[in-house]
């Protein structure tokens, strides 16, 4: 009989100890079976009923039983602390967390980190200048003459006859080099004018970023090796490449790099008007002009330079489809990037 | 510019070179060919059809079945041009043939059940006009079969080239043709000359005197009589045509024509409306009007080249004639002029003017000072060819200042310490000699050459390094991969502005960039701007003074687009002029790069577990400090507060270096917002990026972590309410000893227990000594003494202390 009950105790305490859940399940199961007044006690009250000479037999199984009971009880407890909070009591883990804002660089920046980042390591400096140029720096001293048409190359918003908006950021090179005697090997991030209409591809201020090496035996191979790397670290190790001759007046011999187009790998697109071809950036040697203005004598010292425009990369890269986009500043295209 | 292939091969010889071989190294020699569009590919497939049968469309009014012989078979045809007749010359595009007109390819068809084998073209499907009033009727000469493309020599290449301002030489087809030869090693023929003269002397007839050498150095002559003024021959039309012009008369034709085969520009005047059949060229004294032969009455300024007869102006030179001797009808005799003008002086004119032809175009870059004479006799003999007309003995060549062609020396070894690899001499010479140079001195280790008078660019020895360069082909000059390193001194100008980026970033404000041009109104609101002489419009007219204005436009257009919480940071140069002086120095103005932090709408949406919160001063102020604290300022930086009239914030505080305030900012001011149709608050702070630069903070150094525990005591206070909490603190860091390290205000408000006008502000107080344990007893006495300070200067009552 009272073994009976006994089994049955075990069973069901075995059992719903088995199925406890939290925390509050255990303290449950305490109260029912551990208790003072729980199943236990009560059996143990029961010896009391018992004929005499079964009292030492019984007592013994139901102090068996207790420490059993009381065994698992605590196991099952360890058990429980070593889980983690949420499986011990009820919490809703799929309510969304609380809001914390985030920000962000505008892409333009981040497009010119990229770029800073491996000139960086190629052992270039960052070196910044005026918005508001004279025509000395922005022209003149870059092998501009007046009343050239090379100057309408470049359609320039003036504030007066000697200065303007610089239209490239070129003439940072020449401040560089009226302060500092070669070698000389510099990035020039910066903002520049151009007075044109505005519309989707073209807006009047963008961003270039201009490069220069000057040193003893700088030569042409030098310039495609470093912008070579720079167009596989920048746009992906397999590109096709070409560089192309053309004119600015601060170069001579003068280049246009141009990168197979990415869009339609070289097959011709829109994007590349059926080029097939992408121009990224333009560059050529320092021209002996350039240096006399600054000093530096070109039968000593040769140099390279380049520039590249940066809004047009994301348009490219991105495939952002209005160049407008980058100055408007609306809060859904900035969070894109 | 335009440039027809067929045209090309009149002088260099092209044969069984395909078309993308000679676009691609056109592309690659420096002479980039934009586009180009094969015409023999364009009417592929279409052919010469002969229309053997025509019937009405059982089903359709409107409609033919025809039967068109393509020179194999005969085949069913559905057509709706009300023109077409049996026996007609057609063109026919087959089934497979793209139409030109829309890029469609042509399919089977079935039109109202009768089946359509093809397509009788229109003039207007074949590009070559706009005429869709019927089929288009060919000659009935041509064989059925016959490629389209033939039979009406169409089979031309024309290709878009984009001129770089140094290669004026190229500007014609005779200069493209020359690098074409240069580049696949041929020689390049140049045309001859072969015409007849009459008895009577030119010099006879006419006379031409130089007044102003310098601007035109050689100005040269040919006249022809009887001629008649008509229409050009169908080559001449057709060559026209293919270049993009619009052809005019034999005359005008001629002219255009020896333009875009010599690069010289020419101009014909009608000789007996030149008084005294004389020529002055001479600069104008005073201003002038004058009308130029597109009917416009121009002002012409002082000083201007002007071509005259005996008595007035007849053409502003090298720019566009006159309408007084303006080549008509009636015409019968010509002079051709043919000249060499200074080209700074035509851009000049070109420029004051606002008026630019194909002909001022090339001299303000520089024509073939050599070849003037030539052009006039060329364009004598095509005149007369095209018009009947008989030549004047002799030329007039008015030459008072003889240009010489440049001499440059080349020093071998400057090419390959410019280019970085040899080439070998024989073809450096050989390039040199195809682009025209001719050798005057050749030593063991240099050459001199003449440069021909097409290439004004060719200056230096940089000059013809380019040349053999761009002509042996950029791709040839190795792609050297090891790079020299020289570490100069680091130096980076931009890496302050990217340390306040990354701030702003982490403390979730989002970067603007925004146009510096501004609208004058905008531009005035902080400052005395700087303005554009030339600006694209008048919201983009001046330099902004501050970044502020930039950003409410941002503001509102954000607010407009539904996106009404915002955190934006921008940094950016503003512009200050200095003087009232014209911007003639660095000194007259002030260029500076400055950062703004704006704050507008909620800071958290109301979400499950929190009510909605909105950006307010507080937000301001808790972000820049944290921004501060980020760039590690925040103990070198003082908060202060002042009014002022000016001011475009309520709120009005700064940020202070010392006594210099270098930041400013508060909730933007009402009316500013009402300008910018904003209505809700806005909060902005700009600081002068420039001077915050420059306040230099202390290397960051490592401070061992307290060793010895911090004694932490509170005490509240019931003030006036006009006390502020900034003087309190202020008082309760300068009234107590170096152990009290932090104040912080953890409580304050207003209650009807405190009393009316009455405010209760708690603050905790943290005092510890780096070097030892407090003893309870000294902190006690610190704590003590304070409120007693406290409560006297600012007559508080302490409300409880722990």
């Amino acid at each position: 009989m009272l073994d009976d009950q006994i089994i049955s105790i075990k069973n069901d305490f075995i059992k719903v100890l088995d199925e406890a859940r939290s925390t509050a399940d255990l303290e449950q199961i305490r109260i029912k079976f551990l208790s003072r007044n729980g199943l236990l006690s009560q059996l143990f009250d029961k010896l009391k009923d018992i004929p005499k000479e079964q009292k030492p037999l019984a007592g013994k199984s139901l102090n068996l039983l207790r420490n059993e009971l009381t065994e698992k009880f605590d196991l099952k407890q360890e058990e429980f602390k070593l889980l983690s909070d949420d499986q011990k009591s009820q919490i809703d883990l799929t309510l969304p967390g609380y809001q914390y804002r985030i920000g962000g660089k505008h892409i333009l920046t981040q497009t010119l980190d990229e770029i800073k980042s491996i000139f960086k390591r190629l052992g270039f400096s960052v070196y910044e200048g005026p918005e508001v140029e004279s025509d000395y720096y922005n022209f003149e001293a870059l092998n501009f003459p007046a009343d050239h048409p090379a100057r309408d190359m470049q359609d320039t918003f003036f504030i007066s006859e000697k200065f303007l908006l610089r239209t490239h950021t070129t003439p940072v090179q020449v401040r560089i080099l009226e302060n500092q005697k070669p070698p000389v090997r510099a990035i020039m991030p910066g903002r520049v004018y151009r007075n044109e209409a505005v519309s989707a591809r073209s807006y009047c201020m963008f961003h270039q970023v201009d490069g220069i090496y000057v040193d003893t035996d700088v030569t042409f191979a030098e310039l495609k090796g470093t912008l070579v790397s720079f167009a596989k670290e920048f746009y992906g190790e397999n590109l096709r490449y070409r560089f192309r001759p053309s004119f600015f007046p601060f170069t001579e011999p003068s280049a246009e790099m141009d990168i197979t187009c990415f869009l339609c790998n070289g097959k011709g697109c829109k994007i590349c008007k059926n080029t097939g071809w992408l121009e990224i950036l333009g560059c050529g040697m320092v021209d002996p002009n350039v240096f006399r203005y600054v000093d530096v004598d070109p039968e000593k010292f040769t140099g390279y330079a380049f520039g590249m425009g940066i809004e047009r990369i994301g348009l490219l890269k991105y495939g952002i489809t209005d160049i407008r986009m980058y100055f408007e500043n609306d809060l859904r295209f900035l969070k894109q990037f | 510019m335009r440039i027809s292939l067929n045209w090309l091969k009149e002088y260099v010889d092209l044969q069984g070179i395909p078309v993308s071989e000679i676009v691609h190294e056109l592309t690659m020699s420096g002479l980039e060919v934009e586009e180009y569009t094969d015409q023999s590919e364009l009417f592929k497939n279409i052919i010469v059809g002969e229309v053997k049968e025509v019937q009405k469309h059982p089903d359709a009014d409107k409609l033919s079945v025809c039967k068109v012989f393509d020179g194999m078979d005969e085949l069913q045809v559905i057509c709706g041009a009300p023109n077409v007749e049996a026996g007609q010359k057609v063109v026919f595009a087959s089934v497979g043939a793209v139409i030109p007109n829309g890029k469609m390819e042509l399919k089977k068809a079935k039109i109202r059940g009768v089946e359509s084998f093809g397509m009788i073209c229109a003039e207007d499907e074949l590009l070559l006009s706009e005429d869709h009033t019927g089929i288009m009727v060919l000659d009935s000469s041509f064989n059925p079969g016959m490629e389209i493309s033939k039979a009406l020599g169409l089979d031309d290449v024309i290709m878009e080239i984009g001129i770089t301002p140094n290669r004026p030489d190229a500007l014609s087809h005779i200069g493209v043709a020359r690098d074409l030869a240069a580049i696949f090693n041929k020689e390049l023929k140049y045309p001859n000359l072969n015409y007849k003269e009459t008895d009577e002397d030119i010099n006879s007839i006419a006379s031409v005197e130089i007044q102003d050498s310098t601007n035109c150095p050689r100005y040269a002559a040919k006249v022809v009589k009887d001629v008649q003024v008509v229409e050009s021959p169908d080559w001449l039309k057709k060559k026209i045509i293919q270049i993009g012009l619009r052809p005019i008369n034999n005359i005008v034709d001629v002219t255009n024509f020896i333009l875009h085969e010599l690069g010289q520009p020419l101009h014909a005047f009608d000789l007996d409306l030149l008084a005294g059949q004389k020529i002055i060229v001479k600069s104008t004294t005073q201003e002038k009007k004058f009308t130029t032969l597109d009917s416009k009455e121009r002002i012409l300024p002082a000083d201007t080249l002007m071509i005259c007869d005996g008595e007035r102006e007849v053409a502003i030179a090298g720019v566009m004639g006159g309408e007084n001797s303006e080549i008509t009808r009636s015409t019968k005799n010509i002079l051709i002029e043919s000249a060499y003008f200074n080209p700074s002086s035509i851009r000049k004119t070109s420029k004051k003017l606002q008026l630019s032809s194909d002909s001022s175009y090339r001299f303000e870059r520089g024509i073939d000072f050599n070849n003037v004479l030539f052009a006039a006799e060329r364009a004598a003999q095509l005149i007369a060819e095209v018009s009947g007309g008989k030549i004047c003995k002799g030329n007039i060549d008015a030459y008072p200042v003889k240009l010489k062609n440049r001499e440059v020396q080349l020093r071998y070894n400057s090419v390959s310490k410019i280019l970085g690899y040899d080439i070998p001499l024989e073809k450096i010479h050989n390039i040199l000699h195809l682009l025209g140079f001719k050798e005057l001195k050749k030593e063991e280790n240099s050459l001199t050459v003449s440069v021909p008078g097409f290439r004004p660019d060719i200056e230096r020895e940089i000059d013809l390094i380019e040349e053999i360069a761009r002509i042996h082909g950029y791709d040839n000059i190795p792609t050297i991969s090891k790079i020299n390193i020289t570490l100069g001194e680091k130096h980076d100008d931009s890496e302050f502005a990217d340390k306040i980026r990354d701030a702003a970033i982490s403390l979730g404000f989002y970067e603007m960039i925004n146009n510096p041009l501004v609208s004058e109104k905008f531009s005035q609101l902080c400052g005395e701007p700087i303005a554009l002489s030339n600006p694209l419009s008048e919201d983009m007219a001046n330099l902004r003074t501050s970044l502020l204005p930039g950003v409410l436009a941002v503001v509102t257009r954000n607010i407009n687009k539904g996106a009404k919480d915002l955190a934006l940071f921008e940094i950016g140069n503003v512009f200050q002029r200095l003087n009232n002086n014209k911007i003639e120095s660095f000194e007259d103005f002030n260029e500076n790069q400055n950062l703004i932090f704006v704050l507008s709408g909620k800071e958290t949406e109301k979400t499950w577990n929190s009510a909605e919160k909105g950006f307010d001063f507080y937000s301001l102020k808790g972000l820049l400090k944290a921004f501060i604290q980020k760039i590690t300022l925040d103990n070198v930086l003082t908060d202060l507060y002042y009014s002022d009239v000016n001011s475009k914030y309520d709120l009005n505080f700064a940020l202070a270096y010392k006594t210099e305030s270098i930041g400013w900012g508060g909730k933007v001011k009402k009316q500013l917002l009402e300008l910018f149709e904003i209505d809700q608050d806005v909060f902005c702070f700009e600081f002068n990026l420039d001077k915050l630069k420059q306040i230099t903070t202390q290397p960051k150094k490592f401070t061992e972590p307290l060793k010895y525990p911090k004694v932490i005591r509170d005490f509240a206070f019931i003030f006036d309410t006009l006390v502020n909490y900034g003087d309190v603190n202020d008082y309760i860091s300068k009234s107590s000893s170096s152990l009290l390290k932090k104040v912080d205000l953890f409580d304050i408000f207003e209650s009807e227990i405190l009393g009316t006008g009455k405010k209760s502000m708690a603050f905790t107080l943290e005092f510890f000594d780096e070097n030892r344990t407090l003893t309870e007893e000294e902190v006690e006495k610190e704590f003590n003494d304070l409120i007693r300070k406290v409560s006297k200067e600012f007559n508080a009552t302490l409300r409880g202390s722990k």
